[in-house]
C-alpha cells in the first residue's frame, strides 16, 4: 500500500523511457514530447510517493537504502526538468529516465523493506542535512557521468566521421564539457558539506567525528578523486576526453560508496534495519 | 468548383524559360488580381520563386480556364504562349491539393527540405489576400498547406541534415566548439571553395578572419576582401595556439602542418579542442594529426562524404513526407465534397428536426394527457416552425448556386449551424 505512488512513477518513467527510446528511432520529436510529459507526471507522483512515505514513517524519509535510491531518482529526474528548461534538447531526457527506472527497480526489488519508526539514533537534525547534501552531490556527479558518456560517444563519432543522426541529435563537445566545468566545483563542494555535517553528526551521536567506517573510507577516497579532478582541470587544463573519462570513474566510486558498500562490506554505517546490530547513521 | 493549379518549375524547364516566367510586379498582389480577373476564375494565389512559377486558382471549367490562364500568362510577361507551354504543368482535383501541399512542405523543392520555401509560399498567399483574390477554397487549402508543411517538418527529418560542403563545414563546428560568436578563424592559402566556407563560417563570429598565404601580399588582398587581418607564413604555428577553426587550401606539394606540429600546438593551447578543415588536393595537413587528442580533422572528401550521406538520409526522410501529404490530401478533399448545395442542405433540415425531436422528448412527460389528436397537432405547428425558418436560408443557397459566391455562404451556413463538423474545421485552422 505504501508503493502505490512508487509504482504510479515507476510506471510513468517508464513509459517515458520507451517514449524517448522511440524518439532516438525514428526522430519523431512528438514522441520525444511524449517521454517529457509522462517523466513530468512520474516526477509528481514520484513526489507524492516520497511524501506519502514521510508521513507513514513519521519522519524525513531516508532512513532506508529504499528511499535513498527512490530520493536520488528523484533528485535526476528533478535536475533533468531543470536542465530541459535550459537545454530543450531531448537526449538527456533518454538517459535520464531509464537510468532513473533502473535505480526505482533495483531498490524496490532488492532493498525495499517497510518503513517502521525511526530509532532514536537517526532522529536528529543532522541526518536531513547530512543526507539531503550527500544525495545533491550524487546528484551533480551523476550528471556529470551522463554529460562524459555523451561527450565520449559525440568525440568517437566526430573522429571517425560518422556524422549521422546520432551525432545530431547529442550536444556539442563544447557544451558536453561545461556540465563537466560548472558540475565539477559544485558537487564537490556539496560532497565536501555532506562529509563535515556527517562527521557532526557522529560526533553529537557517538563522540567521535571520524570512525574508518568502509563507508567513511570510501567517501574519502571519492573525494580524493574529485579534489584531483579539480587540479588538473585547473592546473593542467584537462579536459574534454580526459575530464569526461575521470567523470565516468569518480560516479562509479560515487555509487560503490552509495549502495555497494552495504552491499559488499558491510560496516556500521548501514542504512536502517539493514544492520540492527551496529547504530546506523544514515549514509 | 475545383482547384487547380499551372506553372513549372526547375524540373520542367530549362533556366532559360524560368528566367522568362517569373510573374514580376506582384509585391502588391495585382498579378493575382489580373488572374483573379480572367474569366471563369474565382480564386487566385500567385507563387514565384527563383526555382518555380506558378498559379493556384479555383474554377468551374478546368478546360476552358486552362487556355484563358495560359494565355494571360502570356500577356504578363509578353511572351507568345507557344515559348513555354511545352514546359507547363497542369494538374487540378485532387493532384492540385497534392501539388501544392508538396511545394509547402519542401518536397517538391530543389534542395530537398530547404526551409525558405514556406515563407515563399506564405508571401505569395499574403499578397493574394491583399488583392482580394482569395476565398473561402483557397484559403482553407493554404491553411492546411502550411499545416501541412509543419507537420512534415516536425515529424520527419527532411531538413535536418545539411546538404552543402559550407553548410556542413558550419554545422560540424558548431557541434565541436559550441556557439561559434567569440571564436576565431584562419584560412591558409586559398581557393574558390575554401573561400567559400572561410565566408560561411565567417558570417558566425565576431573576430575578424585571419588569412594567412605563402605570398604576403596576396594574403593582403584576401584579407581586405574578408575584412580581415593577414600574417606570414612564418606566424602560422603560432597563429594556430589561438584559433578554433582552420581551413586549409594551399597549392603546396607537401603538408605544410604536420602531426608533430600539430603536438606542439595542442600542448601550448592546453588542448583546447581545435576544428581543421583541408580543402587542398594534394594534403595540407597530414592526416595523422587526426589522432591528437582534441584535434579534428576533416577533408574534402570527407566532408562531401557527409553531404552524399545527408542527401541520401533526407530522401529517406521525404517518403514519410510524402505519407503525410497523402494524408492531407485526402482530408483536404473530404472537405471540398461537403462544400455542396444539396448535402448542406440536407444537413441543415437535419439539424434543425434533430433540435425539434429532442426538445419534444424533453418534454413528453408534460404532454402525457394529451390525446391524440392533440398531440398530432402539436408535431404539426413545430414541424411547421422549422420549415419556415430553415426555408429562406435554403431557397437562398439554391439561387445562390447560379453566381459565384455559393461556396462562401455554403461555408458560411456550415460554421453558423455546426453542420458536418464544421467546428472542428474551424479548431484545426486554429493550430496554425
Amino acid at each position: 500500500m505504501d508503493l502505490v505512488f512508487f509504482k504510479i512513477a515507476l510506471a510513468l518513467y517508464l513509459g517515458a523511457s520507451a517514449g524517448y527510446l522511440v524518439f532516438l528511432l525514428i526522430s519523431s520529436e512528438s514522441r520525444a514530447s511524449v517521454g517529457f510529459w509522462c517523466a513530468v507526471m512520474g516526477f509528481v507522483a514520484h513526489t507524492l510517493s516520497i511524501m506519502h512515505r514521510a508521513i507513514f514513517s513519521g519522519f524525513f524519509p531516508l532512513a532506508t537504502s529504499f528511499d535513498a535510491l527512490s530520493a536520488f531518482a528523484w533528485l535526476l529526474v528533478g535536475i533533468f526538468l531543470l536542465v530541459r528548461y535550459h537545454d530543450p534538447s531531448p537526449i538527456f531526457g533518454s538517459i535520464v529516465t531509464p537510468m532513473a527506472s533502473v535505480l526505482m527497480i533495483f531498490g524496490w526489488t532488492l532493498v525495499y523493506q517497510v518503513t517502521e519508526p525511526l530509532i532514536p539514533v537517526l532522529r536528529s537534525t543532522w541526518l536531513p542535512v547530512h543526507v539531503t547534501l550527500a544525495l545533491a552531490g550524487n546528484g551533480v556527479f551523476a550528471f556529470m557521468a551522463i554529460g562524459g558518456l555523451m561527450y565520449l560517444f559525440q568525440e568517437r563519432l566526430i573522429k571517425t566521421k560518422r556524422l549521422g543522426r546520432l551525432h545530431r541529435l547529442l550536444p556539442s563537445l563544447a557544451t558536453l564539457d561545461t556540465i563537466n566545468r560548472h558540475g565539477l566545483p559544485f558537487g564537490f563542494f556539496l560532497l565536501t558539506l555532506g562529509i563535515i555535517t556527517g562527521a557532526f553528526w557522529a560526533s553529537s551521536v557517538w563522540g567521535s567525528y571520524w570512525t574508518w567506517d568502509p563507508k567513511e573510507t570510501w567517501t574519502l577516497i571519492t573525494w580524493f578523486v574529485y579534489a584531483g579532478m579539480i587540479h588538473q582541470r585547473m592546473v593542467l587544463g584537462w579536459r574534454g576526453k580526459r575530464a569526461a573519462v575521470l567523470a565516468i570513474i569518480g560516479f562509479g566510486l560515487v555509487m560503490f560508496s552509495f549502495v555497494g558498500v552495504n552491499a559488499l562490506l558491510g560496516g556500521h554505517h548501514a542504512f536502517q534495519g539493514a544492520n540492527r546490530f551496529m547504530p546506523p547513521s544514515g549514509l | 468548383m475545383e482547384i487547380m493549379v499551372i506553372g513549372l518549375n526547375h524540373s520542367t524547364a530549362p533556366v532559360e524559360i524560368r528566367e522568362r516566367i517569373t510573374f514580376p510586379g506582384d509585391h502588391d498582389g495585382a498579378v493575382a488580381r489580373m488572374i483573379g480577373d480572367v474569366e471563369g476564375v474565382e480564386e487566385a494565389i500567385v507563387l514565384s520563386t527563383c526555382n518555380r512559377a506558378e498559379i493556384v486558382v479555383t474554377t468551374k471549367d478546368v478546360e476552358e480556364s486552362r487556355e484563358r490562364l495560359i494565355r494571360t500568362i502570356g500577356e504578363i510577361h509578353g511572351q507568345d504562349p507557344s515559348v513555354f507551354r511545352s514546359y507547363l504543368y497542369v494538374r487540378h482535383g485532387a493532384d492540385a491539393v497534392r501539388h501544392v501541399f508538396r511545394v509547402a512542405a519542401s518536397l517538391d523543392s530543389m534542395v530537398l527540405g530547404e526551409p525558405q520555401i514556406l515563407g515563399q509560399v506564405k508571401e505569395g498567399y499574403r499578397r493574394a489576400t491583399k488583392a482580394r483574390t482569395t476565398g473561402p477554397i483557397l484559403n482553407r487549402l493554404m491553411h492546411r498547406a502550411f499545416f501541412t508543411a509543419k507537420r512534415v517538418r516536425t515529424e520527419t527529418g527532411v531538413g535536418s541534415a545539411a546538404v552543402s560542403v559550407a553548410y556542413v563545414a558550419v554545422e560540424l563546428a558548431r557541434k565541436i566548439l559550441g556557439e561559434l560568436r567569440d571564436k576565431s578563424i584562419l584560412l591558409v592559402g586559398a581557393g574558390e571553395m575554401a573561400e567559400l566556407a572561410a565566408r560561411h563560417l565567417n558570417n558566425q563570429v565576431d573576430r575578424p578572419i585571419v588569412v594567412v598565404n605563402r605570398t604576403y601580399e596576396n594574403a593582403c588582398i584576401l584579407a581586405e576582401e574578408l575584412q580581415g587581418l593577414p600574417i606570414r607564413m612564418e606566424q602560422l604555428e603560432q597563429r594556430l595556439v589561438q584559433t578554433d577553426v582552420v581551413i586549409t587550401s594551399t597549392g603546396s606539394c607537401d603538408p605544410i602542418i604536420g602531426k608533430a606540429m600539430m603536438k606542439r600546438v595542442m600542448r601550448a593551447r592546453r588542448h583546447c579542442p581545435i576544428f581543421l578543415i583541408d580543402i587542398a588536393i594534394p594534403r595540407d595537413v597530414e592526416p595523422d594529426a587526426n589522432e591528437i587528442d582534441g584535434v579534428y580533422l576533416y577533408n574534402i572528401d570527407d566532408l562531401q562524404a557527409v553531404v552524399a550521406e545527408n542527401i541520401g538520409e533526407r530522401r529517406k526522410e521525404a517518403l514519410s513526407g510524402e505519407r503525410i501529404v497523402s494524408e492531407e490530401t485526402e482530408k483536404f478533399m473530404h472537405w471540398t465534397k461537403t462544400l455542396d448545395a444539396a448535402p448542406t442542405i440536407v444537413a441543415l433540415k437535419e439539424k434543425l428536426e434533430h433540435i425539434r425531436a429532442t426538445e419534444l422528448a424533453r418534454l413528453n412527460g408534460k404532454f402525457a394527457d394529451l390525446d391524440p389528436a392533440q398531440r398530432e397537432a402539436l408535431e404539426s405547428v413545430t414541424r411547421q416552425i422549422i420549415n419556415k425558418i430553415a426555408h429562406d436560408p435554403i431557397v437562398f443557397l439554391k439561387r445562390t448556386g447560379a453566381h459565384g459566391k455559393q461556396n462562401l455562404y455554403l461555408d458560411a451556413v456550415q460554421r453558423i449551424f455546426r453542420l458536418n463538423g464544421a467546428a472542428d474545421n474551424q479548431n484545426e485552422g486554429e493550430e496554425l
